[in-house]
């Protein structure tokens, strides 16, 4: 996959691409407010510190 | 047909990190947060003279791995640590017929063989606290959070694994098994896989962007025995941990970590279903792809989740097209007369049909679902760039063992998630092992007589006794009366000397 169509994905499919994708949903959504709220204080930059070795 | 033998397990190598650590040295991290077990087991007993990873399914041995340079070169720099090889991989046989131990550079937690997915999914959630359980000890202790994450990357193209194994009978050829499955395991990522906001290659990252696995980047073989380095889609290691005339194990390196026990249950479950049916019916195809490796990170990157694939006549088919495939050949092979095997099945077809509809309606199943639509949630609300490196630091929060912290659990206190596990079956699959395996003879060993083990694997357990050691072999120990009968006895033992019969009817 070239890495062009990752920069252009939407942020969901469905929301934008052109109206290409599964059409909007009738979906449960469940309240995950506080959770949003939790992953605010996640540290931008974890990512970046974590390093691994390779495993199996 | 008499129902066929099928057991299986996973081996999860863990990634850790410990907050405020100017230069963290993973491998001492590692033997230091197996050595912070406060569970019963026994230390340093693992017999290592046994295990032969050279050995080749296709009936060779080869010379030498893609890894040996590497682990050679690690042993040098083990070496300067002042400890012996026993010392450094730290080697834990637990209560409940684990290993958990030290794996070059990851702390690896090996449930106990399972024959039921009820086993599989407790143990491995056991697995997720006792890890957690030490990574706690250790923080308390040495200072700096240690965080632990049941994922598969840095993102900076370092993978790890969860390895699959399902001991089966050797009757069903390798070439049968390896074609008919391979379309099954390449296409099973749409409900199997993690997720990840990263795509990379080995040892680099590439660019940002979803895809619906963690590990589909790191496959360039289509069969080999090499599991670190041009990894393949099927493992050729033939290293039954049985008795090799009569099984083999198919070791499954292709997967992910999951972190929902629906995931899991459906992956591992579906996956010997297949085997089942192949079993059952050898002669029976199923669809072959035209590009296997192609196929595999097609389909995780596809941007609109549709999972366009060739097959092996060049036709044009789906993942999910190939996916309903093996799902009717195996409600048309397979004994599906059990609830947890009609269940299975069930929510396989309801997986499948979700995804067809619209992949959300799977979110409260799924692991890449749930991680999507929660990321994409915070992304959309506080405007974060599809680029952002923040992307990936809530990706690996997604998998932090860590009950308050970890995005995954965060989920399922929310009420998102589907099949949480109860908390009394966890808390005992921690102490104790599954009964319906041999699982238990090793267990219940470890728990009556731990001190008195002088050497354990897969397949024995050797005792010291009063008359020298007492070798139990459990190579053919699968039959479920036989499991009974050698279980009455470990319970009955008032001594190893007790088991002395065992080793006997053994030999």
């Amino acid at each position: 996959m070239p890495d062009q169509a990752q920069k252009s994905r939407p942020l969901a499919p469905g929301s934008g691409g052109g109206g290409e994708g599964p059409s909007t949903p009738k979906v449960d959504k469940p309240n995950v407010d506080d959770l949003l709220k939790r992953m605010r204080k996640v540290d931008p930059d974890q990512a970046k510190r974590y390093r691994q070795r390779t495993g199996q | 047909m008499k129902r066929p033998l099928i057991q299986f397990g996973l081996e999860t190598e863990i990634g850790i990190y410990r907050d405020g650590a100017a230069k963290l040295d993973v491998v001492s991290e590692s033997i230091a947060l197996v050595r912070a077990a406060a569970e019963q087991g026994v230390l340093m007993r693992w017999d290592y003279e046994s295990e032969d990873p050279h050995a080749d399914m296709r009936g060779f041995h080869v010379q030498t791995l893609r890894q040996d340079a590497d682990e050679a070169e690690y042993a040098v720099e083990d070496a300067t640590r002042g400890m012996s090889f026993a010392e450094i991989k730290s080697d834990l046989v637990l209560s409940n017929g684990a290993r958990f131990y030290n794996d070059h550079a990851h702390p690896e937690y090996c449930t106990p063989e399972c024959s039921t997915l009820e086993e599989l999914v407790a143990q491995d959630r056991a697995g997720e606290r006792i890890l957690m359980a030490c990574a706690q000890a250790l923080s308390a202790r040495e200072g700096g959070a240690v965080r632990l994450y049941k994922n598969n990357t840095d993102f900076c193209g370092h993978s790890y694994g969860c390895h699959e194994n399902y001991l089966l009978p050797r009757s069903l050829p390798w070439e049968t098994l390896t074609q008919n499955i391979q379309a099954f395991l390449v296409t099973r990522q749409v409900f199997a896989g993690a997720g990840k906001f990263a795509i990379e290659a080995e040892d680099r990252f590439v660019s940002p962007g979803f895809q619906i696995s963690q590990r589909a980047d790191f496959f360039s073989e289509l069969q080999s025995v090499d599991t670190m380095q041009r990894r393949p889609i099927i493992n050729t290691r033939d290293e039954p941990h049985a008795n090799p005339e009569v099984f083999r194990r198919f070791h499954v390196i292709l997967g992910d970590a999951n972190m929902s026990p629906f995931a899991t249950r459906l992956k591992v479950g579906a996956t010997a279903l297949v085997i089942e049916a192949l079993l059952r019916d050898p002669k029976r195809t199923f669809p072959r792809l035209a590009d296997p490796l192609g196929a595999l990170t097609g389909i995780a990157r596809d941007p609109w989740f549709r999972w366009e694939l060739r097959l092996a006549e060049d036709q044009a088919s789906t993942a999910l097209e190939v996916q309903r495939a093996y799902l009717e050949g195996v409600k048309q092979v397979c004994d599906l007369g059990t609830p947890a095997k009609a269940g299975l099945v069930a929510d396989w077809e309801a997986v499948l049909a979700d995804l067809a509809v619209d992949f959300r309606r799977c979110r409260n199943r799924l692991d890449w679902v749930a991680k999507f639509c929660l990321l994409s949630e915070f992304q959309e609300s506080h405007r974060v760039a599809a680029d952002d490196l923040w992307l990936r630091s809530l990706d690996l929060e997604y998998h932090r063992l860590e009950g308050t912290e970890g995005l995954y659990y965060g989920l399922e206190q929310a009420g998102a998630m589907l099949e949480v596990p109860d908390e009394a079956a966890t808390r005992l699959a921690m102490r104790e092992p599954p009964r319906t395996t041999r699982a238990y003879v090793r267990g219940r060993c470890v728990q009556k007589f731990g001190p008195q083990i002088a050497s354990a694997q897969w397949d024995h357990i050797t005792l010291r006794g009063r008359q020298g050691p007492i070798r139990i072999s459990l190579l053919d120990l699968f039959a479920p009366e036989d499991i009974l009968r050698y279980g009455k006895a470990v319970d009955a033992a008032c001594s190893p000397d007790d088991l002395r019969p065992l080793a006997t009817l053994a030999s």
